[in-house]
């Protein structure tokens, strides 16, 4: 299973939100980074077939995927950013109507239902309404439904967005268990999201892509180095100023930063290891993302 | 699927609302429809619904069979009779009800006799209260005649062939007319186009979200990634929306039809509708008449609805598509009422529902030389329509992007 896209463009009006982007996906985990509006979304549902590219193409084993239509269709499970379902649906039904969208007989939906409630932990809630659930359920009834066509490419469009931080490791968790024998890429803005499951991370900016690699390949790339420093609370704005800052710690006698910097930043800083936060930090800056946010 | 878009829609609070204000729309159109058959007792009391409906079908089925010479003079003598009688003449009310109330069983036929012997577009309801045992025996041929009279007049438009059609209609219809109570009929027809038109934008508002549901809901992105969201997800929609006008409507006609014949009577089906509408150009009895009319409706419904799921799935709007079926139901007749057009706005889709209307006073129209209703032409043309539009919502929401 190969998805692949050649100078993927997708402008509106004069806006490109997606910008000549080349890619090749085979199985595995892919962490698509970037601010909001970066054009993750965008991409997501060009990929989806919900969206045409203005120009460019997107190949599933060479074949075009809009010519292949259903053909194509039925591989893919997508969880949108904006999950939306019928409120009046109980989470069953909800499966069994997206199974019966999906192909599925309704002897097998029923059964793939039934597993994936339980393997998504909502056992105890399939008869309650969709619009009873909690933000966390209502997502991992998000998931069950893009794996009930047991998909070979899952599209994941942020799915940790407002989840509270129980409920983002338990769906990460739930992600990496799903995604053997499988193409999936997953969109966020939220670092540790893909930092471990992600077998390759893309950095997306301004819809291009601007660079990719594993997360301790990403961390090697950056030409920076990572300082813990203490310092007094006076010197803090003024460093801020200075340095790209990815931590501050307020401390009874001081705050403690953690500051990018090729140098030194002050005499007592003390070099440390970097993470994928800091290359998040490093790529995009403190500032990005403040615009086009649903691109 | 088709399964889980019934659900979707009836899921809705907003739709099981729609369905209890039909139910009451049902009962209380009922109950109207039935108090519209009164009875005069001997003493002159006034009753109204079943128990009226149960004594107007004894006086009036006495009189049941064919309208021939005899029995119009049977008629026209009995009615002498109860006019020459003390109550009649009295100015006292409460008398004249009593001598009313004697008339009943006849008061279809000296209906008849006074439509005929009226000039052709008045009704002079004491008519027959001077026609002669002899003239009553004219009765089928003035029908005719008093049609000629008035087209050779030149108070009408009509063309030639025009007045040819109508003639020709008036001679082709059998006589003489079957009699016997019809009041259960008559009620209903009357009603029905009311009952039909507030059952049509009901329908209206249960199918027009089932397409913009989608995007209201936010649920599009999954539907159209799915491998059937682009194809026959979209039909089991189309589907969905067939099936609900269809069932709905009839099954509310049916049950409106059902509680007013069963409390008034189905009497005189197989009776022809000049015995209400002397006028009419429609050689049919009471039992097709209501078939047209049902028929008209279900056209005007089915495409109202169809019209607002276009809307739906175009606009992604419901509250968009649901005002369409008002303006297709309710905005035109206004329209019609304020453009100058009255041959033009007598195809508008409202007539659908109108057919009532239409069969006591027809517009006609001539297309190709052949001269026709405009009833018996928008019903067909509509029909078309109504399936011309189905694979246009197909492709309309086969093709949504979601941006």
């Amino acid at each position: 299973m190969e998805l692949k896209t050649t100078k993927l463009t997708k402008q509106f009006g004069d806006f490109t939100a997606v910008d000549h982007m080349d890619l090749t996906m085979t199985n595995g985990v892919y962490g698509l980074l970037g601010v909001n509006g970066a054009g993750k979304t965008t991409l997501m549902r060009m990929l989806c077939t919900l969206l045409p590219p203005t120009s460019g193409s997107i190949t599933c084993d060479g074949k075009d995927i809009f010519r292949m239509g259903a053909d194509y269709r039925r591989l893919l499970g997508y969880l949108p950013q904006d999950f939306g379902f019928y409120p009046e649906f109980t989470v069953r039904d909800y499966l069994l109507y997206i199974a019966s969208l999906k192909g599925l007989r309704p002897a097998v939906a029923k059964k793939r239902a039934r597993d994936l409630i339980f393997q998504v932990g909502l056992s105890k809630v399939a008869d309650k309404k969709m619009k009873k659930l909690s933000g966390g359920m209502k997502r991992r009834a998000g998931i069950a439904q893009a794996m009930l066509n047991d998909p070979k490419i899952l599209i994941l469009d942020e799915p940790t967005a407002g989840l509270d931080p129980n409920e983002r490791i338990r769906f990460r968790n739930l992600i990496s268990e799903l995604s053997e024998e499988r193409l999936v890429l997953l969109s966020t803005h939220i670092v540790s999201d893909v930092e471990y499951i992600a077998n390759e991370i893309w950095l997306m900016k301004d819809g291009r892509l601007l660079r990719r690699g594993t997360a301790q390949g990403l961390i090697d790339s950056m030409a920076e180095n990572v300082w813990k420093c203490f310092t007094d609370r006076s010197d803090v704005s003024a460093l801020i100023k200075q340095h790209p800052v990815s931590n501050i710690r307020t401390e009874p006698h001081g705050v403690e930063l953690r500051i990018l910097s090729a140098e030194k930043p002050l005499p007592g800083a003390v070099m440390t290891e970097a993470n994928l936060e800091d290359v998040f930090l490093y790529y995009f800056g403190e500032k990005a993302g403040e615009e086009h946010a649903e691109i | 699927m088709l399964k889980f878009e019934w659900k979707k829609v009836f899921s809705r609070p907003k739709s099981r609302i729609a369905i209890l204000i039909m139910i009451a729309v049902l009962i209380v159109t009922s109950v109207l429809t039935i108090n519209r058959v009164e009875y005069v007792d001997e003493n002159g009391n006034h009753s109204t619904g079943i128990s009226a409906a149960r004594e107007l079908r004894a006086a009036k089925n006495e009189w049941a069979g064919p309208l021939t010479g005899d029995v119009l003079q049977e008629v026209i003598a009995e009615n002498d009779k109860i006019n020459h009688s003390e109550e009649a003449q009295s100015n006292d009310i409460e008398k004249q009800d009593k001598a009313y109330a004697e008339k009943q069983g006849i008061s279809g036929i000296l209906s008849v006799i006074s439509s005929a012997f009226s000039a052709y577009r008045d009704f002079d309801y004491f008519a027959a209260d001077n026609v002669s045992s002899e003239e009553v025996t004219t009765l089928y041929d003035r029908r005719v005649s008093v049609l000629k009279d008035w087209l050779d007049s030149g108070q009408e438009n009509y063309s030639q062939q025009e007045k040819d059609f109508l003639i020709g209609q008036y001679e082709d219809l059998d006589t003489p007319f079957y009699y016997e109570y019809t009041d259960g009929w008559s009620a209903l027809l009357q009603n029905i186009s009311t009952f039909i038109l507030i059952l049509a934008l009901i329908i209206g508002f249960l199918t027009a979200g089932i397409f913009s549901d989608e995007f209201q809901t936010k649920a599009d992105s999954i539907f159209f990634s799915t491998r059937y969201g682009r194809s026959r997800a979209v039909l089991s929609k189309a589907g969905a929306g067939f099936l609900i006008t269809t069932v709905f409507y009839f099954v509310f006609v049916l049950l409106y039809t059902v509680i007013v014949l069963s409390v008034l009577g189905a009497d005189g089906a197989d009776c022809p509708i000049q015995l209400e509408m002397w006028r009419s150009v429609y050689n049919i009895t009471f039992f097709e008449a209501y078939l047209f009319i049902a028929a008209g409706g279900y056209v005007g419904t089915l495409l109202a609805s169809s019209l607002a799921m276009l809307v739906s799935a175009r606009s992604r709007s419901t509250a968009t598509a649901t005002i369409v079926p008002f303006i297709v139901l309710c905005a035109l007749p206004f329209l019609s009422r304020i453009i100058t057009l009255p041959g033009f706005c007598s195809l508008f889709p409202d007539q659908l529902l109108e057919i009532y209307v239409d069969l006591k006073e027809s517009a006609l129209i001539e297309i190709g030389g052949k001269v026709m209703t405009t009833a018996m032409l928008i019903l067909p043309v509509y029909t078309a329509v109504c399936v011309i539009l189905q694979p246009v919502l197909y492709s309309v929401y086969r093709r949504t992007q979601i941006r």
